[in-house]
């Protein structure tokens, strides 16, 4: 599958008209999933709408793509940071989730390949640890634009924002193993760059 | 039982003969800025436990929080700011290697984990 995400910063007086402009817009694109919410409270640097689209192929994506840019050069959108990807989400348990939540992140460049692949593979690990994520995917970025060029997106499907804001938050394995990527104050950090943390609400079992 | 509390240890290992300097930079520059940001100092480590201009000291340094949502705090307060990287970079001349990693008592872990 083909994976795009656009966090749109839109000016408060106009957020209702570009979200159903954006929806509308999201529909001709024919992705077979779709998701345009405005984002909710505690989303950092995660824009006022969360757009994210799944298409069959990279090809697909881009036969859409130029018709889709023109309903983001709306001049109510101030600012757009997002990604495409390759993946295919995997599921973690039977139950299903109401919450979905990305994060987009740059690697700082010249980091060797083995630590990536480490990091990739803690980042991996959570969903083992954290049952409130339903359902997952880390994608390496093929085009980023926005503030970073963005070389990952980890998204996840939460049980309902608790889960987020709670179990995936409090878990040692995040604060204790996968948060020394992203510290500043620890020699193993290789995200230095301010991440995009961005929820929004889903229908349930989104990320299939 | 501790009650949840978070430590965070600092492990250096300083150059020959800078055990001292590192030391007393860390307490001066270092501390009072982990102290506002909710850390509270147990106990500065140095082993050997002398001062040498031919040896090379490991010097742990440990911290606690009261919990979970304090450590996360006390990350919210000091990441945005670039001094503290640079911090770190500035003493670099003091050092040869060190890691920072997370730890709470055996006791708590079965809780911590239930989340």
């Amino acid at each position: 599958m083909y994976s795009v995400t656009r966090l749109l910063d839109i000016a408060e007086e106009d957020r209702e008209r570009v979200l159903a402009s954006v929806r509308s817009g999201a529909e001709t694109t024919q992705a077979q999933h779709r998701l345009v919410e405005p984002t909710l409270p505690g989303s950092r640097n995660g824009g006022d709408v969360l757009v994210h689209l799944r298409f069959d192929s990279r090809n697909q994506w881009l036969s859409a793509a130029d018709d889709f840019a023109a309903v983001l050069r709306d001049t109510a959108i101030a600012h757009i940071n997002g990604a495409t990807y390759c993946g295919t989400p995997i599921r973690n348990g039977d139950g299903a989730g109401t919450v979905y939540r990305s994060l987009l992140l740059r690697v700082a460049p010249n980091t060797d390949a083995d630590t990536v692949a480490r990091f990739e593979d803690e980042l991996c690990s959570m969903p083992r640890y954290i049952p409130a994520i339903r359902a997952w995917q880390l994608g390496r970025v093929e085009d980023a634009i926005g503030t970073s060029r963005w070389t990952h997106v980890f998204e996840q499907e939460f049980s309902d924002a608790e889960g987020l804001t709670g179990a995936y938050l409090m878990h040692p394995i995040h604060w204790a193993v996968v948060d020394r990527w992203f510290d500043p104050e620890c020699p193993d950090v290789i995200v230095r760059d301010r991440v995009c943390h961005s929820f929004c609400h889903c229908e349930n079992a989104f990320l299939t | 039982m501790t009650d949840g509390r978070v430590f965070v240890i600092d492990r250096v290992v300083t150059k020959p003969g800078c055990a001292r300097a590192f030391v007393d930079i860390y307490l001066a520059e270092y501390a009072p800025g982990a102290r506002s940001r909710g850390m509270r100092l147990c106990e500065v480590l140095i082993s050997p436990p002398l001062w040498s201009d031919d040896l090379a000291n490991t010097v742990t340094i440990s911290w606690t929080l009261p919990s979970v949502q304090a450590w996360w705090e006390m990350t919210w307060k000091g990441r945005p700011d670039p001094a503290l990287g640079e911090w770190w970079s500035r003493i670099g001349d003091l050092v040869t290697e060190r890691s920072r990693s997370v730890a709470a008592a055996a006791d708590d872990v079965d809780r911590l984990c239930d989340v």
